[in-house]
Parts: C-alpha cells; sequence; structure tokens
C-alpha cells in the first residue's frame, strides 16, 4: 500500500486527458502505453495506479466509459473525453505553463 | 462542483454490485491479455510474458483494493461491516445480550424519568408568548402580595410591560352533572392579554371587562373543563354558569395545552378578580381594598430589553415608596424575582433540590449498571483476545479491531437506550395520568418531548463511551504474539487488576444506594410515628363549603348548628364538632399576633400563628389534649368577650409562659386585647417538617366561618360514618356538594405524600442497585471459576480441602466486597445531609440502619456468589484436567 500524493495524481489525469484528446477513445492498456511512449518512456508508470484514476476522472465527470471491442477482437473497456473533459483540459494545460513559466523566472540566470 | 458530483458518484456506488465486481475483473483481465500479447511479440516465453505483465500492473489484488476504495465510501463500508459484524457477535450470547441491554435500559430509562420530571418542571417553557419575559413576584416574607400593593406597582412601574394577579379559588360550579365543587382561577383583567395566549372559541375577558367589583360576571373555561364538564358543546360561548349560585357568562375557551401559569395547578376556569367578593365570599373588610391580606400572586412581562435587575431595582424603588405610605403593612418591604411556574421558590426551591438529588441517585444508578457492563465486556474482550490476535496477525489495523469493539459497545448502548426511553416513556405517561390523594387538583405533565430524547441519546453514547472504553483499550493493546503462542491462559492473580476496581465501585455505589433506601425507609417509619397533636384513628370527615353554596352568614350558622345537632345523634358516635378546616389538610390560614403589653407594637414584633375556628368539642373529637384551662361552650358566642385557646408554643413563643391561661394578646396590629381560656398540646399544622409552630383555635360562634368541615369520632369503620354523615347533611340541604369526606388518616394523605413518595422512590433506586450489583458479582464470580477449573482441578487432585478450594473462589470476591463497603459507608455517611432534605426524619448516623445495610450487601455477595461457588466446590478433578 503506497502513498500516493495528490501531486502525481493531478498530473497522471492531465497526461490521461491529453492522450484521449489526441488519440480519441482509447482502453486502459492503451492509455497507459501510450502515456510512457509519449514521455519518452521516461516516465515509467505503475499501470495498477491508472485505474483507480481513471475511475476518479470518471466520477467527476471529465471522461465516459463504455465496453466495446478491440483491435484483436477483444471486449475491452474503452474511456473518451467528455466536453467538459476538454474544458478541464485547457484550465489545466493553461496551469501548467503558467506555472512552468513562473519557476523558469526563478531559475534562470539572474539578468541584472 | 466536480468535488460534489465525485462525492455523489461514489454515495450511489455503495450497495456494491456483482456486476460492479465483474466488470472490474473483466477490465483488469482484458488489460493483462492485451500486456501479455504485446510481450510474446516482444519475444518473450509465455511465462515470462505474463509474469512481466503482472509485474507492470503491480498485483491484481492490490489494483482492485485501491479501485475498490476510490469506488465507494470505504468508511461507511467498513462502519456497516463493524455494524453487520457486531450484530452476529451480540446474537451469539443471547444471554449476556439480554443482560446487558436490561441493564442498561434500566439505568438509562430512570435517568431519562428523572429528566422528564426536571424538563416538566424547570425546562420546558409555558404556552404562552414569549415565556422567557415573564417573571414572578416574590417578597421577603411571602411569595404573594396584597391586592392593593400590586394595584400599585401595577400603575406606578416603568420596566414592566404589564403586570397580572392571580389567585386559586375553590368554587361551586352547576353543570349538567350537578353542583360540584371545583377549583378555579380569579384573575386580573389584563391577564390573558399580557400572556399572550388566545382563545380557542370565543373570547378572553380584558383590562375593560375588569374595571369594578361585581360588575363583569363573566368566566373563561379551561379546555378541559369545557369537553369534561359541559360535553365539548359547540355552543357554548354566550352560555350562562350559575357559579355559587349566581349567573355568569361564558365567554369563551382555553387552548387546550394551556393550564394557567402554575405548572402544578390546572384551574378549570377563568374569573375576572373584580368578581372576588362573590366567589370568595368573606365577610369583612373587602379583601380587594386589603392591605394586610397578602395572598395575591403577581406576575410580570418585563419590557423587551429590560433585564431582571433594571425591573427589581424599579419595584424596590417601589416598595420604598408603599413602606412610606403605608407603613403598618408594608414596612421593609422588598421585592425578589423568580421563575414562574412553581409558585416562585415556595414549590420551585424544594422541587429543584429534590429533583437535582433525584437526578444524582439516578446518576449513580447508571453508574452501576455501566460498571456492571463493563466488568462483563472485559470478561468477554479476554475471551476473545484468540479472535482479535488472529485478525491483526493477517493484517487488520489496530485502529479498525479497535473500532469494531466500540461499534458493539455502541449497538448495546444504543438498543439499551431504546429500551430505556420505551420504559421512561410509559412510566412518565402513567405519571402524568397520577392524581395526588388529596382533594386539591395537583397534576404535572411529565410526557417527554425532544429535550428528554436528546438526553436519553447522550446519556447512551455517553455510557458506551464509559463502559466500552475500557474493552476497546483491551483491544487495542493485544500483543498478538503472545496470545498466539501462549494460548492467552491467565491464572488470574494480577491480570484482574481493573475488574477488581469495577467490583468494588460497584459495591460502593450498590452500598450508598441501599443506604439511601433503608435510612428514607426508616425516616418513614419515624414520620408514622410522631405526634401530630391528635388522634386520627377513628375521626372521619366530611367538607362543605356554605358560603359557596350562596348562604348568608345567619344561614350557615343555623345550617352548622342543625348539622351538628343531627349527627350527634347518630348510633355509634362517640364525640361530634366541626370547624373551619383540621390540622394537616391543605386549607390553613395564619395570623399575626402580637404580646399585649408593648405600647405600639411594631410590625416587626409579630409572630405569625396558625389558626382554626372551632365548635365546643372539638378537642375532644380529635384527640387533643387540653393542658389547662378549658374548652369552648356554647355560650362563648358574639356577646361574649373576645375568647381563644392557644397551643403550649403560642404560649411559650409569644407570652413566654408556660401557662397562658388568664393572659391576653392582639390579633393583629391594632387589634382588640383577646383573652387565652384554654391551652392545648403541640402538634403539626402546616407540614410534618415543622417544629413546635403556635397555633391558635377561635370559638366559631365568635368567628364565623362558613367554609366547614364536619369531624366525628366514633366506634363504626369510617365508611359507614362517612355515608350517615353526608346523609344528614342532604336531609338538611340535598344541593350542597360535599368534599374531602372520609376518615381522617386519608385525608392526611395529603400532609404524607412527600415523605412517602420520597421513600418510594428511593427504595426503588434502592432495588434497582441491589438488582444490578448481584448480576455484576454472579458474573464476576462465574467467570473466574471458569478461568480457573484447570487450577482448581489439580488443586484437588493434590488433597485441597473444600475449605480451600473456597477461600481461593470466594476469598477475592470477599474482600473486594469489604473494601467496596468500607467506602460505600464514608459515602454514605458524607451524602447523608442531602438524603436528610429529601427525607424527612432520615438520618445517615443511625447505627441499627448502617448495620442493616452492610449484612444487606454480605447476603448480597453471598447469594449472588452462591452458585458459581457451589459449581467450583463440585469441580471433578479428572474432567478439568482432561479438558482445556
Amino acid at each position: 500500500m503506497g502513498e500516493r500524493s495528490d501531486v502525481w495524481q493531478g498530473t497522471l489525469a492531465l497526461m490521461v486527458l491529453k492522450t484521449l484528446e489526441a488519440m480519441g477513445p482509447l482502453h486502459g492498456y492503451g492509455i497507459a502505453r501510450r502515456i510512457e511512449q509519449t514521455s519518452g518512456n521516461q516516465l515509467l508508470i505503475n499501470y495498477g495506479t491508472l485505474y483507480p484514476a481513471l475511475l476518479k476522472l470518471e466520477q467527476e465527470g471529465y471522461i465516459a466509459s463504455d465496453w466495446g471491442v478491440s483491435d484483436n477482437k477483444r471486449k475491452a473497456k474503452y474511456y473518451r473525453l467528455t466536453r467538459g473533459g476538454r474544458r478541464q483540459l485547457e484550465r489545466e494545460a493553461k496551469q501548467w505553463e503558467q506555472a512552468t513559466a513562473i519557476v523558469a523566472r526563478f531559475l534562470a540566470p539572474e539578468e541584472q | 462542483m466536480r468535488q460534489l458530483r465525485a462525492w455523489f458518484q461514489r454515495l450511489r456506488a455503495l450497495p456494491i454490485s456483482e456486476q460492479s465486481e465483474r466488470d472490474l475483473s473483466a477490465e483488469l483481465e482484458s488489460h493483462l491479455q492485451m500486456h501479455i500479447e504485446d510481450n510474446l511479440r516482444a519475444g518473450m516465453s509465455a511465462d515470462e510474458a505474463r509474469r512481466q505483465a503482472l509485474l507492470k500492473l503491480g498485483g491484481v489484488e492490490q489494483v482492485k483494493e485501491h479501485y475498490r476504495e476510490r469506488r465507494g465510501i470505504p468508511l461507511l463500508e467498513t462502519l456497516f461491516q463493524d455494524l453487520r459484524y457486531a450484530l452476529r457477535m451480540l446474537r451469539r450470547s443471547p444471554g449476556f445480550t439480554a443482560v446487558a441491554v436490561l441493564s442498561l435500559a434500566l439505568g438509562i430509562g430512570v435517568n431519562a424519568l428523572v429528566f422528564s420530571v426536571i424538563n416538566a418542571l424547570l425546562l420546558r417553557p409555558l404556552p404562552v408568548e414569549r415565556p422567557g419575559q415573564l417573571v414572578f413576584l416574590e417578597n421577603k416574607s411571602f411569595n404573594s402580595q396584597s391586592f392593593p400593593n400590586y394595584r400599585d406597582l401595577r400603575d406606578r412601574n416603568t420596566t414592566f410591560s404589564g403586570l397580572v394577579g392571580y389567585r386559586i379559588a375553590p368554587m361551586e360550579l352547576e353543570s349538567t352533572g350537578g353542583a360540584t365543587r371545583i377549583w378555579g382561577l380569579l384573575a386580573t383583567g389584563n391577564y390573558f392579554d399580557v400572556l399572550g395566549v388566545h382563545p380557542v372559541m370565543g373570547r378572553f375577558f380584558h383590562p375593560a371587562d375588569d374595571l369594578r367589583p361585581r360588575e363583569s360576571p363573566y368566566a373563561v373555561l379551561s379546555y378541559n373543563a369545557w369537553r369534561g364538564r359541559f360535553g365539548g358543546d359547540p355552543a357554548i360561548v354566550g352560555k350562562t354558569v350559575r357559579i355559587n349560585r349566581l349567573p355568569y357568562t361564558v365567554l369563551g375557551v382555553a387552548p387546550p395545552d394551556f393550564h394557567g401559569t402554575e405548572l402544578w395547578y390546572w384551574p378549570e376556569l377563568w374569573v375576572p378578580m373584580m368578581m372576588e367578593p362573590q366567589i370568595e365570599n368573606y365577610t369583612g373588610t373587602g379583601w380587594l381594598d386589603n392591605r394586610s391580606t397578602w395572598d395575591t400572586w403577581v406576575l410580570g412581562r418585563l419590557k423587551p430589553g429590560v433585564s431582571g435587575a433594571k425591573a427589581l431595582a424599579n419595584l424596590n424603588t417601589i416598595a420604598a415608596e408603599l413602606a412610606r405610605e403605608h407603613p403598618e403593612n408594608n414596612e421593609g418591604l422588598q421585592f425578589k424575582l423568580a421563575k414562574p411556574g412553581l409558585a416562585g421558590d415556595y414549590i420551585g426551591g424544594p422541587a429543584r433540590a429534590f429533583t437535582l438529588g433525584v437526578l444524582g441517585l439516578a446518576a449513580l444508578v447508571l453508574l452501576a449498571a455501566c460498571a456492571n457492563l463493563a466488568s462483563l465486556l472485559t470478561a468477554r474482550a479476554a475471551d476473545r483476545q484468540r479472535e482479535i490476535a488472529i485478525r491483526l496477525s493477517i493484517g487488520a489495523k489496530r485502529s479498525r479491531v479497535v473500532r469494531q469493539v466500540l461499534t458493539e459497545t455502541l449497538v448495546l448502548s444504543l438498543a439499551g437506550g431504546a429500551v430505556g426511553y420505551g420504559l421512561a416513556f410509559l412510566l412518565s405517561e402513567a405519571l402524568t395520568r397520577w392524581r395526588a390523594p388529596m382533594d386539591f387538583p395537583v397534576q404535572f405533565d411529565v410526557n417527554p418531548d425532544w429535550r428528554v430524547f436528546l438526553f436519553a441519546l447522550a446519556v447512551s453514547i455517553a455510557a458506551a463511551s464509559l463502559f466500552g472504553a475500557a474493552p476497546a483499550w483491551r483491544a487495542s493493546r493485544t500483543d498478538a504474539n503472545a496470545v498466539l503462542k501462549g494460548g492467552g491462559a491467565s491464572w488470574g492473580r494480577s491480570r484482574l487488576a481493573f475488574r477488581d476496581l469495577l467490583v468494588v465501585l460497584q459495591v460502593a455505589l450498590c452500598f450508598v444506594l441501599v443506604a439511601a433506601c433503608l435510612i428514607s425507609l426508616r425516616g418513614l417509619q419515624q414520620t408514622l410515628k410522631m405526634r401530630l397533636g391528635f388522634e386520627p384513628e377513628d375521626v372521619s370527615v366530611v367538607g362543605f363549603d356554605l358560603g359557596l353554596a350562596g348562604y348568608s352568614d345567619e344561614k350557615s350558622r343555623a345550617l352548622q348548628q342543625r348539622v351538628l345537632e343531627t349527627v350527634e345523634q347518630l348510633p355509634g358516635v362517640l364525640s361530634a364538632a366541626y370547624s373551619n378546616s383540621v390540622p394537616l389538610s391543605i386549607d390553613q390560614s395564619n395570623t399575626t399576633v402580637y404580646p399585649p403589653d408593648k405600647a405600639g407594637p411594631r410590625c416587626s414584633d409579630g409572630i405569625s400563628a396558625t389558626y382554626y375556628q372551632v365548635a365546643p368539642g372539638f378537642f375532644a373529637t380529635m384527640g387533643t389534649r387540653l393542658l389547662a384551662g378549658r374548652d369552648f361552650t356554647w355560650h362563648d358566642d358574639d356577646n361574649s368577650p373576645r375568647l381563644a385557646i392557644v397551643n403550649a408554643a403560642f404560649g411559650r413563643q409569644v407570652l413566654h409562659s408556660e401557662n397562658a391561661v388568664g393572659k391576653h394578646f392582639r390579633n393583629g396590629l391594632s387589634g382588640p386585647l383577646v383573652e387565652i381560656i384554654g391551652v392545648v398540646e403541640d402538634g403539626k399544622y402546616e407540614s410534618l417538617t415543622e417544629f413546635q409552630a403556635p397555633a391558635l383555635f377561635w370559638p366559631i360562634l365568635q368567628n364565623h366561618n362558613s367554609t366547614t368541615t364536619l369531624e366525628v369520632r366514633s366506634s363504626l369503620p369510617a365508611a359507614q360514618m362517612v355515608r350517615e354523615m353526608r346523609q344528614a347533611v342532604a336531609e338538611l340541604d340535598p344541593q350542597l356538594p360535599l368534599y374531602g369526606t372520609g376518615s381522617l388518616n386519608q385525608m392526611l394523605g395529603f400532609a404524607f405524600f412527600p415523605t412517602q413518595a420520597a421513600a418510594i422512590a428511593l427504595s426503588a433506586f434502592g432495588v434497582l442497585a441491589i438488582m444490578l450489583a448481584v448480576t455484576g458479582i454472579h458474573g464476576l464470580v462465574s467467570y473466574a471459576v471458569a478461568r480457573r477449573v484447570r487450577e482448581i482441578g489439580i488443586r484437588v487432585a493434590v488433597g485441597a480441602r473444600p475449605s480451600q478450594v473456597l477461600r481461593l473462589v470466594l476469598g477475592r470476591i470477599m474482600t473486594l466486597i469489604a473494601v467496596g463497603s468500607a467506602i460505600g459507608l464514608v459515602l454514605a455517611l458524607a451524602t447523608g445531609q442531602v438524603l436528610a432534605s429529601v427525607v424527612y426524619g432520615a438520618s445517615s448516623r443511625d447505627p441499627k440502619t448502617l448495620a442493616a445495610v452492610v449484612a444487606t450487601i454480605a447476603l448480597l455477595g453471598l447469594v449472588s456468589s452462591w452458585a458459581p461457588t457451589r459449581r467450583a466446590l463440585r469441580i471433578d478433578p479428572v474432567r478439568a484436567l482432561r479438558c482445556e
């Protein structure tokens, strides 16, 4: 039983939303693989943490799920972005950009 | 917002469906399959592919657990689980559960009942508008004022938006059932307006209806009177009723929950104060203008924003003015304010003291029940150590285990509380319906409301924390390893330390409660034996009020004498007389008398004495001894000089003389001198707790009173005698309503009632305490024996004699009982004062009573240990060593 910080949960949620926006509806395994790929395999997430995160996003109404059939003719649960999710993605992306910009100013060499 | 949606979704998911679990398993399974396929494509072997997939997922069960935690509300789910488990555990041991719930029900129930009474008397507001603004006026000497003083206060004050005056008044009412004496209220015209009550039919009277004496023959009926005496007649408004044989118009009917402003007196009707001369029919100076009779109760509504202190200051300023204007009556006048509802502090004070004292005792009973339960539960917890150890070792959080134990205690406690509340509900209904054994309409509405419910709930939860703390703490400290290794068998030495304390506590509490019970019973016994100043055995009484029936003075004198003559002729009558009232009944009157030799006596030299107007033969009939001088004769009438007979205490206190015959005193500050012609023995007049009160007897021929009590001493049984007396009166006036009929002992029920009630209540507590202590000690000894079966078996096998086994089993318990008794004894002696205020004649220092208590406790200990001890003595060593 590990402790999960809310910050980590938050970024995971952002990555999930972005992935769904870019890729369209996708199942859990696919989302996990895609996140790893997009991070250039720098981020090695524990796939198990994804499912509670997906549930949370679903409870908050940012994503919706349906059972469907995968490429290999397997039954899988597909997740898609909702309109609310799209708006949330925009909001969070902007927040991240602002945050990184501010921190960057602190970390940049003194301009004097 | 989204958070709210999330929580709502989680709540919805609470009844966990199988479908949800199936979906979860399916989703994870499909995830793994896809991952395995990818791994196979990447070249791993089948086994490796699966292993890698599982590792990357992080363990299926763990993922599922995290998922479940997010899906529902784990706290609620575990709570339900704990609840179901607790119920299952309790169902498994029905005996224990029954005893526990019963003990708690008794403890919580009795507290709820007492609180119900306290609520009715002290907490519940009157059913009027803004009751917080109402205050009751008292002064230093009385809890009532004179009517002229009331009028001055009403007109001169600046801090009250209204002041009302009222007076309890018996009246003769003619209704469909005939003429009866009922109890009503004389109230000033602004009564209903100031209180802010609205009629349910018709209207009330207003100040304009109460201006001049005898001009406003109106009546307002109480709801109960309207339904009971007039059959709920829908056309009652405007009808005429005859009160004291005169016509009154019914103005309206009061709402069903309004019973006046005194909680203990429920009048049947209200009449404007200006009708007082007709209602009370006193001869002599008009009561409405008499400053020396202090019997108007005054209630006021403070102006908004005015504090009690400000109003009191204003009142005392007026008091000073009144003292200046009328020094002979109002000298030293000073007011106090009190909470309305209990006749100021006259009833309020003792009522508060008594009920709070009883609440204290009830709390002790609950404490005893909790101690009982705590010891039973710790015993059970010791049994379940293995189960707890196993749960801890497979990974349960300690906090979860403790929470489960606490849930069990809470379930027990709430169950006990519910049953207790139910009992209290039934008992308080019975109490509300009960009527005191007297002719006066005392009743209380002690039905429980939301406050009592909340109180019962709070007490249940508090009780749960009290007795649940110990087992919960025990559970949290379980060392799983030690328990699983050693099997948890204790040899009973040091492990019993906490349970020992509980036994001591229980015994001490039981001692105190049993002591209270026996002391009060003894006090009651003393009360019954005390000297009353008359012999009530063989005396029957019948009461009637000729003034209320419309008789003039002359006619009532004549009727009284004719009744006496008739009754004296009846067979079996040893002696007969009549008077205005008898001692220790509800109708008592006082006057202030002054010694004769002071020139111009002042208010403060006066001594208050109870007075009676009696016919010749009164003392012989009542069995009061004449110590000196003579009784009245039929010649002591209006033409004779003023005479009186006094009791010995009067002689001592007013005239400082042992034999007052021939001496004089003054009745009232400016009254004429009165000669004393006889001295009778001391007695009790107003209450059983008074001591050597002065009393004064007037000859009824000189001081006429149309309120009459007929007393007859006879050898016939009371029922028969009363029948004959009623017949004799009926022959002379068939319409005359009679009241207060019966043997004198029955009539005295009123005076003895408080002591009897207290004794019954305390006995009930004592019995409860004994029941709890017996079950507690029995449980503990049984448990101790059961735990030590092996040890006892071994000892017997190596040759222990029965007396040694006995000492082993009982030794500890007996020591504990002794220690508990000692503590209880100290507590009982210390709280003796409290008890004395509750029960007259109770003394906690009476050695015989204390010895009886000690004997009771010892007996209790023996009885409760009897069965388990016999079991211990019968232990077959072979069987004992074999099992276990």
